[in-house]
C-alpha cells in the first residue's frame, strides 16, 4: 500500500499506474533478472514497477534497487521524475513506511547522481511545513538536514546550488524552531539545523549570497541565537572573516533581488495551487468561503501562522498575474494580502508580514527589480483608505519605521530605494498619482508630512510630477506588468 | 477502467425517479448530522460553476465530506425526500472525494429552491415553474 485512502475518497490515478505496473511485472521483479533489453514502453513500466516495489516492499528494497541499477539507460531521469511527482502530489497521504523508503531511495538517487536529484531534494524540502511541530514533520526536517550534513562534501563538489536552497529552508525553519522550548526532540534537531546553516555562512558565503537580499531578512529574524548574532556582527564589521573575494559590504546583498524560486521553497505545492487558484479564478466578492477553507486547513493553529510571511513573499514576488487578470473581476493580490494581515497574528509575525510586504521597496532599483513585487503594498495602502484607513495608516507608519531603523548606517540606500519605488509605481501607472495618500484627510498629518518630505527630498527629476495626475497613466496602466524585469 | 460517463453541469439536472446523475461539485456548507432511524443523515449545500443544490448525505458520507471538498457523483438521484428536493447517492449511486478547493462555483440558482411541475408536453418529465428563492433558504452565505 502506497497511500492512505479515506472512506469515500476516489483512487489516485498516479497510485493506480504504479500499482498496475507492479502487479503486471511482479514475477519479473525477482532474480534472476532477464538480460533482454526492454522496449521503451517496457522500460517505463519497469521503472514504475520497481519504484512501487522499493516503496512498498522495504524487505526487498535492496534487490529492487540493484535491479534498477542494472536496467537504467536514462541516467535515472524517469525514475526521479516519478519520485518528484509522488512527493509533490501524494506526500501527505503516504503511508509512514513508504515515507521512510522514500528517504532511503532519495539517498540512493543522490549517490548515483540521478538526473534531477536536486529537484527531488527541493520537492522534499517543500513538504516540511513551517510551524508544524508534529513528530512526522520534525522527522522530515531531521532527515533532510541530516542528508545535507552527511553528504556535505559531495554536494559542494557536485551540486552546490542545492545547498543554497537548503540554507534558505533551514534558516526559515529555525526562526520557528528557535521560538519553542517545550517540545521534546526539537533541541537536537535545532542544533543540527544551526550547525548546517552556520557552516554554510562561515565556510561558503559565496553560495549563501546567491539567495540575495532575503538572506538578510531571514538572518535578522535569528539574531537572538548566539551563533547567528556572531555571524551578523561579522557581516557588519568584520567581512574578512568570510574570506570571500569581492564582498566588501552588506549592501551588496541588499542590491541582489531574490529569485522567486526561493519563495516557493517555503510553501507546500498544495498551498501554492490553492493560492494561485484564488488569484486566477475567483472573483472579488466571492472569495469568502475559499478564505475560510484555506485558513482552516493551513492557519488553524497559532504557531502555523508564521507561514503567512512566506505566503506574502510568494504573492509579491512569485505570483505575477497577467494584464488580462489584472483588468478582470478576479480578486487582486493586494486584497488577499489585506485578508492575510487580518488573520490575527502575534505582534512579531505582524511585523514580519509587513516587512515581507515592503522588503523590495527598501532596496528598489529599476534595473534589477520588478514593479510587480512592490505593487501589492501601494494598492493595499491606496485601496484601504475608504473603509480601512487604519490599514493604510499602519502600513505607511511601518514603512517610515523601516526607513529610520532597518539599517541605521545605510539610511541613504533605504531612502533611495523607497523613493525610487514610489517613483516607479507612479511612472509605470500602477497608481495615477500619490494624491490619494498625500491629500488624504483621514491620514495623520505627521505621516503625510513625512511622505511629502520624502518625495520632495529625493534627487529624482521625476518626483515633482508625482503630485500631478499623469495624463498618460491610463494607457501606461495597461502595460505595467510588462514593464519590470522578468524573473 | 470503464469509460467515464460525461459529467452534467448542475443547472441541467432535473428531478426524476432515476439514478441517472453524474456530476462533480464542491461542498460549500454542511448542516448538523442527525439520526433518521438508525442512519445518520446530513444536509449540505453544494455547487458547481452553473448552479447550487442541496445534497443529502447518508451514513458515513456525513463525516467523510467537509466544506471545500470536490466530490464526484455517479448514478445519483435528484428527487423529493420528505418534501425536500435533494440530490443524493441513493442505494445505487456513488459519491467520492476527488479533490479540494480548486473549483469555481455559483450560489444561485439553487435547484432545490425551485418549484418544478410536470412538463405539459411530456407528463413524465419535470420542468421549472417558479423560483422559490434565488439562494438557499437553509444555508446562509458567509458574506
Amino acid at each position: 500500500m502506497l497511500i492512505k485512502v479515506l472512506l469515500h475518497e476516489a483512487e489516485n490515478p498516479l497510485e493506480i499506474t504504479l500499482r498496475e505496473a507492479f502487479c503486471c511485472l511482479e514475477p519479473k521483479l525477482r532474480p534472476p533478472f532477464p538480460l533482454t533489453i526492454p522496449t521503451q514502453q517496457d522500460y517505463l513500466d519497469l521503472n514504475r514497477a520497481i519504484l512501487y516495489g522499493v516503496l512498498c516492499e522495504p524487505h526487498f528494497a535492496k534487490v529492487h534497487i540493484k535491479h534498477l541499477h542494472g536496467v537504467i539507460t536514462d541516467g535515472y531521469e524517469y525514475f526521479t521524475s516519478i519520485l518528484i511527482k509522488i512527493v509533490n502530489e501524494l506526500y501527505f497521504k503516504l503511508v509512514d513506511s513508504v515515507k521512510r523508503q522514500l528517504i532511503w531511495v532519495t539517498h540512493e538517487m543522490v549517490n548515483v547522481l540521478a538526473v534531477g536529484f536536486d529537484d527531488l531534494l527541493v520537492a522534499l524540502m517543500r513538504q516540511i511545513v513551517g510551524g508544524d511541530f508534529g513528530e512526522e514533520n520534525l522527522w522530515l526536517c531531521f532527515e533532510m538536514v541530516n542528508l545535507f550534513t552527511s553528504k556535505w562534501d559531495y554536494f559542494i563538489e557536485e551540486e552546490p546550488l542545492v545547498l543554497s536552497s537548503a540554507l534558505y529552508v533551514f534558516l526559515r525553519l529555525l526562526a520557528d524552531h528557535c521560538r519553542v522550548l517545550s517540545i521534546p526532540k526539537i533541541e537536537a534537531l535545532r542544533q543540527m539545523e544551526i550547525d548546517f546553516c552556520e557552516r554554510m555562512l562561515r565556510e561558503k558565503l559565496y553560495l549563501c549570497l546567491r539567495i540575495g537580499r532575503d538572506l538578510v531578512r531571514l538572518l535578522q529574524d535569528l539574531v537572538h541565537v548566539p551563533e547567528f548574532r556572531a555571524i551578523w556582527k561579522d557581516l557588519l564589521y568584520n567581512l574578512s572573516a568570510f574570506r570571500t573575494d569581492g564582498f566588501v559590504d552588506i549592501s551588496q546583498i541588499y542590491s541582489t533581488r531574490t529569485s522567486k524560486f526561493y519563495f516557493l521553497l517555503r510553501i507546500t505545492p498544495e498551498m501554492e495551487s490553492q493560492m494561485r487558484f484564488l488569484m486566477s479564478d475567483v472573483n472579488f466578492g466571492s472569495q469568502k468561503r475559499y478564505q475560510i477553507w484555506f485558513a482552516k486547513k493551513f492557519l488553524a493553529l497559532p504557531e502555523r501562522k508564521t507561514v503567512l510571511v512566506d505566503i506574502v513573499r510568494f504573492i509579491c514576488c512569485a505570483h505575477h498575474p497577467s494584464n488580462e487578470i489584472i483588468h478582470s473581476d478576479i480578486i487582486p493580490r493586494w486584497a488577499i494580502i489585506g485578508w492575510l494581515l487580518k488573520c490575527g497574528v502575534k505582534n512579531y509575525v505582524e511585523a514580519n508580514l509587513k516587512l515581507a510586504l515592503f522588503y523590495d521597496w527598501l532596496f528598489f532599483d529599476e534595473n534589477v527589480d520588478n514593479v510587480m513585487n512592490i505593487e501589492p503594498a501601494i494598492l493595499l495602502m491606496v485601496n484601504s483608505i475608504p473603509k480601512y484607513v487604519d490599514v493604510t495608516h499602519s502600513l505607511l507608519e511601518f514603512l517610515f519605521i523601516l526607513l529610520d531603523n532597518y539599517d541605521i548606517e545605510r539610511k541613504e540606500i533605504l531612502l533611495r530605494g523607497v523613493s525610487t519605488a514610489f517613483c516607479s509605481l507612479v511612472r509605470k501607472g500602477v497608481v495615477q498619482s500619490l494624491d490619494a495618500l498625500t491629500s488624504c484627510d483621514m491620514l495623520s498629518p505627521f505621516l503625510k508630512e513625512r511622505l511629502g518630505k520624502l518625495l520632495s527630498e529625493t534627487q529624482f527629476p521625476l518626483v515633482p510630477s508625482l503630485f500631478v495626475k499623469c495624463e498618460k497613466s491610463s494607457s501606461l496602466h495597461t502595460d505595467y506588468t510588462k514593464a519590470g524585469c522578468s524573473n | 477502467m470503464e469509460p467515464e460517463p460525461t459529467l452534467q453541469p448542475l443547472k441541467h439536472i432535473v428531478p426524476a425517479a432515476q439514478n441517472n446523475i453524474n456530476t462533480k461539485f464542491i461542498l460549500l456548507d454542511k448542516g448538523k448530522v442527525t439520526l433518521e432511524g438508525q442512519y445518520k443523515t446530513c444536509l449540505a449545500l453544494v455547487a458547481d460553476e452553473t448552479a447550487a443544490v442541496h445534497f443529502q448525505m447518508w451514513g458515513d458520507e456525513c463525516n467523510a465530506f467537509e466544506p471545500g471538498d470536490i466530490i464526484h457523483l455517479a448514478n445519483d438521484i435528484f428527487s423529493y425526500s420528505r418534501n425536500n428536493l435533494v440530490l443524493r447517492a441513493g442505494k445505487r449511486g456513488k459519491a467520492e472525494k476527488v479533490g479540494e478547493f480548486t473549483m469555481s462555483f455559483v450560489e444561485t440558482p439553487n435547484l432545490s429552491e425551485i418549484r418544478w411541475g410536470p412538463d405539459p408536453c411530456d407528463s413524465r418529465k419535470y420542468v421549472q415553474q417558479a423560483v422559490i428563492s434565488p439562494y438557499s433558504r437553509v444555508f446562509s452565505s458567509p458574506h
